[in-house]
């Protein structure tokens, strides 16, 4: 009989049951769909980093390793796998699209994951592997003949398998191009074999290892082994590995910020709304006890309606997780483009479980401990029906202003002061709303603005031509950028204490390429000093004024130099100008040219010409990857301001029932108190509003904060931003109040006058 | 003259198939300035004739005149206009506004009264000028009706309609309350109609209607209606 009772209660208040499901699941969904973003992410980059052996650190050197070399590393104490390893950018004979192409003794390390056709095979004569992504985007198959060239080398084969490799997972030519473009660059691999085939002799620039030593102890014993200073690169510093992982530091930031704040703002509205249905079943709680039911079973049948939203609420939530995880994280989707994975499987973090369970825990604590009070005294006691607290004087309503308030402000006021649970629940309903819009599209304005300042305005160049370093020479590559009315620069990579950063040496004479300072204000560069990047100023402590020590790789020598300014920058870097850097004595080849023209002549020392259109292109789609997050966030917070609110107002509307009826009866109309119960909302609308706006600025400053290791975004958001937030938050709460108060029309003051208080 | 007229009015609940004819073909007339009790069982169909005339619900069919207009037909807005003129209520259970101090429940019918009287005096005329600024729930049973009454008259309406007004009072205390509702609506000259199914209250009443069954039974005029003290109770 009780479990009858049970559904037609759970029917009776359904408006309320829904609403605490609709909260309880998107709560949940947003909290486990985040968190599975980055957690699958780890879970499936770990499965290709396994099972392709991918490399601890890699030996590089232009000169090329020997085989000798190769078993002096393979001899060093902690080394459980290593092999000669080269990759050099190709051209594809026909379109002129590049393809990073790739020789590997040992597939144990840096090997291939194979999609489709034959496996590796180390003796085929001319069998490529190549990038399936690549082959889809230029309508390549299997068996398809191939033919790239290096320089004067050309290599044809057939193609005979299409794989992926998590040595580049993230398949970029360098890291100005933020987002892959299979369309005109991919990789290959081709077996030694085939290369000897090709240019007779074995040639390989990097040894990739695999091993647990730390990078210090590493480089300590493959110096001892290799008998000079050699450049090691650490996982951490190569592209694939450390963006992938800058991905997941990514999701696991936005994961733990406002899904958090997400699932806290539904548990906390459930929590009272379960407290006030509990109220308001007193008078039949009491006749159950009345009737003799022993408190243990009225407990247990009014513990089970948290338990079933729960129950319910959570299986949603699983389900809308797994929808959002799948819909950010998916191969046909922004981070598909991104990430080169094989796998795309989905995992729920082993934390979501603790959490689910922790909320269903929670949840039927929270209904026990609501009826436990109800069923205190005796049983008559407990017939008595629920009265609100007892209304006490506020220190206000001694004031003038108080006093000359018209009867309906009172009102609210009060009623605000009486039900603050459900004041406190509605104001923090707004704000969170508030705080998730301001923080998500104060996101989207930081990105754009990074863009626009980073890519829009500080690329001044249509055209980037970058040289064969290894070909040309200083004063040709200079004479190159007159001609083209550029500017020039010099990019390689030097030891910052047990670190890879960029060292950009730049002629500037054309204003081709700007730089910004920490205010995103263009900066000149000097020949009095180096500019550092934000990260590296934070990182070491140094200021403008201060020195800064560093080695160009695989050299013991040391510069130091002079800190002329601190810059943000995309890459970890350390900018300075040729004049500078001829100060200090560090020598550089210029690789890179920049310039307005676009007729680039054709000239053997040059590789390839970028565009600054599609620099742009690629950041657009990296821009996307954000956008999505962020619009499911703002989706998301619109709907739970939406649930939440409707949920209170309807609370709100029953509880003052009897009021209204009154308020009707002595003559007042429909709309004027309609009109009270809306500007409640109101009131605690523009509050929530107000506390809102700075919150979501703090929680976005944090985010940035916490993102500052992989970015360095300076805190923009717009006017647009603040009035959208203002007006959607605004708006959810007039709407809300409105179909709240559209109800008072249908009050039946006959009926509700009558029942006793 | 007549201050109110039912003619032929019928009240019809429907429940699904199920029809309950609360008023039945009820023909009535009250003269204006009297004390009018409306007698009879639970379910006689008395509150519902009280409702009609206080505009909370409207008839099936038939037609309601007070002071001379009709309220049978009027909308929502038009209903409500016309509480907040014309009829005061005092219920059994008083339906305070329990976030709103004494002072406050009473001059709140001036945002919507045309002629409203001074609510200070309308307490003090209650006897409750000590309490104005305390809510409700700081006030007895007793106390608390007599707010309800002050809000009522406060509107300065024609007609004071009452619900069981002293239903949920001790006698001691209901007595207090009805002689002072009758003495204030004497005073101001209001026409009251009491409803109850107390007879005791039906013995100093000018005009007495008897329901059952929702069909008014008898109207009858008591010559010598007796004052609270001559009242048994």
């Amino acid at each position: 009989m009780l479990l009858k009772k049970l559904f037609r209660t759970l029917l009776k208040y359904k408006a309320q049951f829904i609403s605490m499901i609709i909260m309880i699941s998107l709560g949940v969904g947003v909290f486990i769909g985040f968190n599975m973003e980055w957690y699958s992410l780890e879970k499936n980059t770990d499965f290709i980093f396994e099972q392709t052996g991918f490399a601890d650190f890699r030996i590089l050197s232009e000169k090329g390793f020997s085989k000798g070399n190769l078993e002096s590393i393979l001899a060093i104490e902690g080394v459980q796998d290593a092999t000669r390893f080269l990759s050099v950018n190709t051209t594809v004979k026909g379109d002129g699209d590049v393809i990073a192409l790739t020789v590997n003794e040992n597939m144990n390390v840096s090997g291939l994951y194979l999609v489709d056709g034959e496996p590796y095979d180390e003796k085929s004569a001319d069998g490529i592997w190549l990038s399936d992504q690549y082959a889809a985007k230029n309508d390549v198959h299997v068996g398809d003949e191939m033919t790239l060239t290096y320089k004067m080398i050309t290599v044809t084969g057939r193609v005979r398998g299409l794989v992926k490799a998590s040595e580049y997972l993230i398949c970029v030519p360098d890291e100005t191009q933020l987002m892959p473009d299979y369309s005109s660059y991919g990789f290959a691999y081709i077996s030694p074999a085939m290369m000897k085939k090709a240019i007779i002799i074995d040639f390989y620039t990097q040894i990739n290892v695999k091993t647990d030593l730390s990078k210090a102890a590493f480089v300590e014993a493959a110096d001892a082994a290799l008998h000079k200073t050699t450049l090691v690169l650490s996982k951490e510093e190569t592209l694939s590995y450390a963006e992938s992982m800058g991905e997941i530091e990514e999701g696991k930031v936005m994961g733990s910020v406002l899904p958090v704040l997400f699932l806290a703002i539904a548990i906390l509205t459930m929590v009272t709304t379960m407290h006030r249905i509990t109220a308001s079943e007193k008078t039949q709680i009491g006749t159950l006890k009345a009737l003799g039911f022993h408190d243990k079973r009225i407990m247990r049948h009014y513990t089970c309606y948290a338990l079933i939203i729960g129950l319910i609420g959570s299986a949603l939530g699983i389900g809308i997780g797994y929808l959002l995880g799948w819909y950010i994280m998916n191969p046909n989707g922004a981070m598909g483009t991104y990430i080169d994975m094989p796998t795309w499987n989905l995992y729920v973090p082993w934390f979501g479980w603790v959490v689910l369970v922790g909320i269903n825990v929670f949840l039927t604590v929270i209904g026990f401990l609501s009826v436990h009070k109800m069923l205190e005294g005796t049983a008559a006691d407990a017939l008595r029906p629920y009265t609100p607290k007892r209304m006490k004087h506020l220190k206000i309503e001694e004031t003038k202003a108080f006093k000359a308030l018209n009867f309906g402000t009172k009102w609210n006021l009060r009623d605000c002061f009486r039900h603050k649970a459900r004041s406190c629940m509605t104001l923090f309903g707004i704000v969170g709303c508030m705080v998730l819009l301001v923080g998500g599209l104060g996101m989207v304005d930081t990105m754009n603005a990074f863009v626009q300042s980073f890519y829009e305005d500080a690329i001044n160049y249509e055209m980037r031509i970058n040289l064969d370093g290894e070909s040309i020479k200083n004063d040709e590559a200079a004479a190159l950028a007159e001609q083209y009315h550029g500017d020039w620069s010099a990019m390689t990579s030097v030891q910052l204490g047990d670190k890879a950063v960029g060292l950009e040496i730049y002629h500037v004479e054309n204003d081709r390429v700007r730089f910004l300072d920490e205010e995103m204000n263009f900066v000149a560069l000097g020949d009095e000093g180096a500019y550092i990047c934000a990260r590296i100023a934070k990182e070491w402590g140094v200021h403008a004024g201060d020195t800064l020590s560093f080695s160009p790789y695989g050299s013991d020598e040391i510069h130091t130099a002079t800190v002329a300014g601190v810059t943000r920058s995309m890459a970890e870097s350390i900018v300075m100008t040729d004049g500078y850097a001829q100060a200090l004595g560090i020598d550089y080849t210029i690789n890179t040219v920049y310039t307005n023209e676009t007729d680039i002549a054709a000239n053997k020392h040059i590789l390839n010409v970028q565009s600054k259109k599609a620099i742009m292109d690629s950041f657009d789609s990296f821009l996307e990857l954000m956008n999505v997050m962020i619009f499911l966030l703002v989706l998301a917070a619109v709907v739970l301001g939406i649930v939440v609110l409707y949920n209170l107002g309807v609370m709100s509307y029953t509880e003052r029932y009897r009021e209204m009826a009154t308020l009707k009866v002595v003559g007042f109309k429909d709309r004027k108190i309609g009109r009270l119960l809306i500007s409640q909302n109101l009131w605690l609308t523009v509050i929530g509003i107000l506390i809102g706006l700075p919150a979501g600025v703090g929680v976005l400053k944090y985010l940035l904060d916490a993102l500052a290791s992989e970015y360095e975004m300076k805190l923009v958001i717009g006017p647009a931003t603040f009035l959208i937030s203002i007006l959607l938050t605004f708006g959810v709460s007039l709407a809300v109040g409105l179909m709240v108060a559209r109800k008072n029309r249908h009050i039946d003051m006959v009926s509700a006058l009558k029942t006793e208080e | 003259m007549a201050i109110v007229e039912f003619k032929d009015v019928s009240r019809v609940y429907k429940n699904g198939d199920h029809e309950q004819r609360a008023l039945d073909h009820v023909n009535l007339s009250l003269e204006e300035g009297k004390f009018i009790v409306v007698l009879g069982p639970s379910g006689a169909g008395k509150s519902t004739l009280l409702n009609l005339l206080g505009g909370l619900d409207s008839p099936t069919t038939g037609t309601i005149l007070v002071g001379g207009k009709d309220i049978s037909t009027l909308t929502n807005n038009e209903l409500a206009d016309y509480r907040a003129a014309s009829v005061g209520f005092v219920f059994q259970s008083y339906n305070l506004i329990p976030t709103l101090t004494v002072i406050e429940n009473v001059a709140l019918v001036k945002e919507i009264a045309p002629h409203p009287l001074s609510s200070h005096e309308m307490l003090k005329a209650v006897g409750l000028e000590d309490h104005i600024h305390n809510f409700p729930s700081e006030l007895s049973g007793g106390e608390q009706q007599r707010v309800s009454i002050a809000r009522a008259l406060a509107k300065n309406p024609q007609i004071l309609l009452c619900d069981e007004p002293t239903g949920a009072l001790d006698s001691e205390t209901g007595v207090m309350v009805l002689k002072l509702l009758l003495s204030m609506a004497r005073d101001l000259g209001k026409t009251i109609i009491i409803v109850t199914h107390n007879q005791s209250i039906a013995k100093m009443a000018d005009t007495i209607v008897r329901v059952k069954s929702g069909k008014v039974v008898s109207c009858e005029e008591q010559a010598h209606p007796l004052t609270v003290e001559e009242v048994e109770w």
